[in-house]
């Protein structure tokens, strides 16, 4: 294993995508040996800052240099040829290749003619993957059939395989369980050991506390400080973060009514095995790790096409039929993936923001309201809603799952990858209609969103509630909860 | 009589099984890749044509079989470049490679043979017995070089997908460009060069028809091309499958051919039992089957 | 703003305008390269159409059936569906309006006879049309293959039904039909035009291509049509009704491209016969393409392939006419082409 250290610096470097700047004046270096935990909220920059070092995009401005050689072309196959690897959220998987194929793609070993070297792939395979804790069983799979969290290993196998000497990983552990996650850093330690240089985009400063070197923090495009773990604090890091944005006002909540429940949900198939009952006014906070079910639910409930069948009861009707019947019932459905299931992104804001109520509503005045009442920006209907920020683009989808007669109101990550104020607007939405009566499901990662929000907590694992708890629980307890150590209460 | 009935079956569904077979590999090459080619009738149309005007320049059956897979790749490359580089739609660029071919030939033949119809007749390879018993005519469709082609193919396609360097980088053109990209794979390089050989196959395809009836004629592949592309998608992009539903397809033909003039249906109805039968099993089929997830998908270059 | 408009329009003309040069420059090659000379190719070509007034004549005549194909084809594609069932659509509603229009009593009124057998190409265009539609919106077999093998199957059975009663006895022509499902030749009311084929069936053409845009355009069908083709999934999670609209844009466009049979069966020669207007759903791909979604683009890009079509005609004694069908593919591969880099043009002038 070639381990001669690489030292990976950026000097002032800028980017922009469009009228967005994304980073400014940027200036970090990545040590050998060192785990380096990059921070900052949703839209600060890590992200870029990440790719910039990795050649995944070029600057603007400012320069990369890679073991004191500026990084020129900046691409990804040079970067790569340094030994710069990196491990990317998304994306970089192939789903129908074998997990070897998935290793070797690129830099395959061959005995000659271009005929692969099938032994000698699986016997290097068989090494790295010890390597990187992947298991071995897994090796013949399809890379689509493995685990969330055998894909992350897989991905860290692909950069050692091309013999990387610095690994760059952006949010390694967002969709890991805490035990995952530290058994990753487990195996970046090992690597930073052997003098690789590690660098970790997150932000759970948990994590970064407990395992991380080194911790630069960016807030809008900027690099605000950087600090030896040891010689830093949660508090220090989170006043870093936010900068000096005050804190989210407390929402006040009214107790929920005593009323029997008005929404009731049960599901005994496809992934789900759960009952659900929300009173009238009730936020119920549905928590878990990523991928536990809570897409399964939500889809359930909405009717969608291929969505396992499921017993929803609104007002003590059983609703049946797709998303247009269930609308029509009082049921309303925010989909996660907003640019996916909430948008049609090239059509105009006026357009989706009636999104299938067209001849159930007055259009013009209805937009008007939805936009008025959501503080919509541009607020000209004829703009394509793929202009409008991610902000911007959230408020149409809640706006128009809102804006209506609600019985019961489902969302899932309705705050996820939006600024500060439109995420203030969205919760005053949510606590508006549950005041109004409407049963709410809340399915949230952000467990100051739920605790904020909700009047009880359902954890989900394997699509199952774990554990009913309520909001005021310790942390502990539930990330027990959410790893599905905690019984059922 | 009934096993001379289906002597001959087997004989005509192996013979009428190599264009389809040869368009279907060549589908599966392209779109595996992850290049969208609905104009691979087109290409087999094309180098017919090709290949009959080289035979009969040159005399030689040999030079008119290069002939036309030149053709069939150079308009195979036209279509890649267009797709890949010019990053058009490929249905679109494929309906007008189809255009190109269907009336670049009516032209070409108008041209050089100042006919609307068909070309003069070549020698190509008689290497069979002469005579109408089911085994002779097994001896012609063995004995067919371009035959023997198809049957490379058949055994190569595969091989070259699951076993070599070339092969694993085009199913990961094509099952995600970016990621491969990411990896170092030059996905553009990559796909010309699978279109360009999907190309080739095509006209293996266009030069079995056209040898075998010992000329060129204006359309002669008759929507054979589109049969192919039916079975990729029947068979899920999957080669071995591919072939399988060309042969079944192959044999409807064969029935038709063997039955019509032994069984009351009229032979226009007949003509349609594979476009019935692909229609059928797309609606029956696709759902389970899975295309290369980036088929069709261009990422920008210049990100 | 209006600024923005003007250049949002030449960006428009531009790929267009492409396309027009590369198409010359191909005909003086295909020209020369068969040893004529291109400038007077060009010229017999310009004199055989827009140089007479009948020439004239028979170019609107030849692109009346393209604005009907064109139109389809556009119909679908705000779907985001490739129609290329054109062809099949357009031979099954011909023979049909022919077969219904021979069998009338033989003084119906127009007034009766006409609705009658447009009607008649309309539904059965508009369902044969419907079934890539249902196959794709219940089974999700793509409309691209499904078309494709619904117009063998659509040649299949109209050579079954010549050949087995539905053509007069020796003949694969059907019965002329009723005098009062004709549509008038425009040369009976424009003398310059007489002897040349444009009937009632161009302003028709012209008038339907209009209605479907604007159907599309303001109803509610027509908007959420045009949602499913740019956003199928967040349209059927916003309750939109994706299957029904792609079956709807699937026998929407099959309508119009069966209205085709109104300027070849009753404009043009009074009955079907095995082959008439073949060629022009395909035709149809080429004139969308270049139409670029606009009513008013369809029917100048129908009239171009039109002068293609008479201008192949009229130089077919020097160089054979296929060479304007070579002219169709290069117009769609350049105004393809042109339009990627005018997008990305935009795109860079955008960020920047």
């Amino acid at each position: 294993m070639p381990t001669a250290s690489l030292r990976i610096v950026a000097d002032g470097v800028g980017r922009r995508y469009g009228a967005v700047r994304a980073l400014a004046d940027a200036s970090i270096a990545l040590e050998p040996g060192e785990i380096h935990a990059i921070v900052g909220e949703n839209g600060a920059g890590k992200s870029t800052l990440l790719a910039l070092l990795a050649g995944a995009r070029a600057p603007d401005s400012g320069t990369v240099s890679v073991g004191g050689v500026p990084l020129v072309p900046a691409t990804p196959r040079e970067a790569l040829r340094r030994g710069v690897g990196l491990v990317r959220q998304h994306f970089s998987l192939f789903d129908a290749l074998s997990v070897e194929d998935n290793a070797a793609l690129g830099a395959e070993l061959t005995r000659g003619f271009g005929v692969l070297d099938r032994p000698a792939v699986r016997t290097r395979l068989a090494r790295l993957a010890e390597r990187a804790g992947l298991d071995l069983g897994a090796l013949g799979l399809p890379a689509g059939a493995l685990a969330v969290g055998a894909r992350q290993r897989l991905e860290i196998v692909r950069v050692l395989w091309r013999d990387a000497r610095a690994l760059l990983l952006d949010e390694p552990t967002a969709v890991l369980t805490h035990g995952e996650a530290a058994a990753l850093y487990a195996t970046l330690r090992s690597l930073a050991g052997e003098g690789r240089t590690v660098a970790v985009v997150t932000h759970k400063l948990d994590e970064v506390l407990a395992h991380a070197d080194r911790v630069t923090v960016l807030r809008r495009g900027r690099v605000v400080g950087s600090w030896a773990t040891g010689a830093t604090s949660a508090e220090e890091l989170t006043r870093a973060i936010m900068g000096d944005a005050s804190l989210p006002t407390l929402l006040r909540l009214e107790p929920p009514s005593v009323a029997p429940a008005r929404f009731t949900f049960s599901a005994s198939e496809g992934g789900l095995d759960l009952k659900l009952e929300v009173r009238p006014g009730e936020i119920v906070g549905v928590a878990g790790v990523e991928g536990n079910g809570q897409r399964e639910l939500v889809r359930a409930i909405a009717g969608l096409e291929g969505s396992s069948r499921a017993t929803v009861v609104l007002d003590g009707v059983a609703l049946s039929g797709g998303p247009a019947e269930r609308r029509l019932a009082g049921l309303t459905v925010v989909h996660e993936d907003r640019q996916v299931d909430g948008l049609v992104l090239d059509a105009t804001l006026g357009d989706n923001l009636v999104l299938g109520d067209l001849g159930r509503c007055d259009e013009a005045a209805t937009i008007a309201r939805r936009i008025r009442a959501f503080g919509i920006v541009p607020a000209d209907p004829s703009v394509a809603v793929r202009s409008l920020s991610g902000g911007n683009q959230q408020k149409v989808v809640v706006a128009r799952a809102l804006d209506r007669e609600v019985g019961a109101a489902v969302l899932a990550q309705p705050t996820r990858g939006v600024d500060l104020a439109a995420q203030r607007a969205v919760h005053a939405a949510i606590v508006e209609v549950a005041r109004a009566g409407a049963a709410v499901v809340l399915v949230s990662a952000d467990l100051g969103e739920l605790r904020a929000l909700a009047h009880r907590l359902v954890v989900l694992v394997r699509g199952k509630v774990a554990a009913e708890l309520p909001i005021d629980v310790d942390d502990a307890t539930l990330g027990r909860a959410m790893l599905g150590l905690e019984q059922v209460a | 009589m009934s096993g001379s009935v289906g002597a001959t079956m087997a004989v005509e569904t192996l013979r009428m099984s190599v264009p389809y077979v040869c368009a279907a590999l060549g589908g599966v090459v392209s779109e595996r890749s992850g290049v969208v080619n609905i104009a691979l009738d087109g290409l087999m149309l094309a180098s017919a044509l090709g290949g009959v005007a080289t035979a009969i320049a040159t005399g030689s059956a040999v030079a008119g079989v290069a002939g036309g897979v030149a053709t069939g790749v150079l308009l195979a490359l036209l279509h890649a470049v267009v797709v890949v580089r010019g990053r058009v739609d490929g249905i679109v660029s494929g309906v007008a490679i189809q255009l190109l071919a269907a009336a670049g030939t009516r032209f070409t033949l108008r041209a050089l043979y100042d006919s609307a119809s068909n070309s003069p007749s070549i020698e190509g390879f008689r290497l069979g017995p002469a005579g109408a018993g089911a085994t002779e005519a097994l001896a012609r469709v063995l004995l067919d070089p371009i035959a023997w082609l198809a049957l490379v193919a058949v055994a190569g396609v595969p091989w070259l997908l699951r076993s070599t360097r070339f092969g694993l980088r085009l199913r990961g053109a094509g099952e995600n460009p970016e990621a491969a990209a990411a990896a170092g794979v030059n996905v553009g390089a990559v796909r010309i060069a699978a279109v360009a050989l999907s190309g080739a196959l095509c006209a293996l395809g266009g030069l079995h028809l056209a040898f075998d009836q010992h000329r060129f004629e204006s359309g002669m592949t008759g929507g054979r091309g589109f049969i192919g592309l039916a079975a990729v998608i029947v068979a899920g992009w999957r080669p071995g499958r591919a072939v399988l539903a060309c042969l079944g397809f192959a044999a409807l033909d064969a029935a038709q051919i063997v039955l019509q003039d032994r069984v009351a249906v009229a032979h226009e109805l007949l003509q349609a039992l594979p476009y019935v039968a692909t229609l059928v099993a797309i609606a029956g089929l696709t759902r389970g089957a899975r295309a290369p997830a980036g088929l069709g998908r261009h990422p920008d270059p210049h990100p | 703003m209006r600024r923005a408009k003007l250049r949002g329009l030449g960006a428009g003309a531009w790929p267009v305008v492409t396309a027009l040069a590369a198409a010359v420059l191909v005909l003086d090659l295909l020209a020369w390269g068969y040893g004529e000379a291109p400038l007077a190719t060009l010229g017999r070509a310009f004199a055989g159409t827009w140089g007479t007034p009948y020439g004239i004549g028979q170019v609107l005549f030849k692109a009346t059936p393209l604005v009907f194909a064109g139109a389809s084809v556009a119909f679908a594609l705000r779907a985001g569906l490739f129609n290329i069932g054109a062809e099949g659509q357009i031979a099954l509603a011909s023979l049909a309006a022919a077969l219904v229009g021979a069998s009338l009593p033989a003084h119906t009124p127009a007034a009766v006879a006409l609705p009658c057998v447009c009607l008649v190409a309309t539904v059965v265009g508009g369902a044969y049309g419907a079934v890539p539609g249902v196959l794709r919106a219940r089974f999700g077999a793509h409309e691209v293959i499904a078309t494709l093998m619904l117009n063998r199957i659509a040649s299949a059975i109209v050579s079954w039904s010549l050949a087995h009663g539905a053509a007069l006895h020796g003949t694969v022509r059907t019965a002329d039909v009723v005098a009062g499902a004709r549509l008038t030749s425009l040369g009976t009311w424009l003398p310059a035009w007489r002897g040349s084929a444009v009937s009632l069936a161009l302003p028709l053409a012209v008038g339907v291509c209009f209605a479907a845009f604007a159907w599309g355009r303001s109803s509610r069908a027509g908007r959420e049509i045009a949602w499913v083709g740019l956003g199928a999934r967040a349209s059927a999670a916003q309750g939109v009704p994706v299957a029904r609209r792609l079956v709807q844009a699937m026998a929407g466009a099959g309508a119009l491209a069966g209205l085709a049979a109104t300027s070849t069966v009753l404009g043009y020669k009074g009955y079907y016969e095995a082959g008439l207007g073949a060629g022009a759903g395909f035709a149809g791909i080429a004139v969308a393409l270049l139409g670029r979604g606009h009513a008013l683009g369809i029917v100048l890009a129908a009239l171009l392939f039109g002068t293609l079509d008479q201008a192949g005609l009229s130089i077919n004694a020097r160089v054979p006419r296929e060479a304007m069908d070579v002219l169709q593919a290069v117009v769609i591969l350049v105004v393809a082409l042109a339009d990627v880099a005018a997008r990305d043009a935009a795109r860079r002038e955008a960020t920047t």
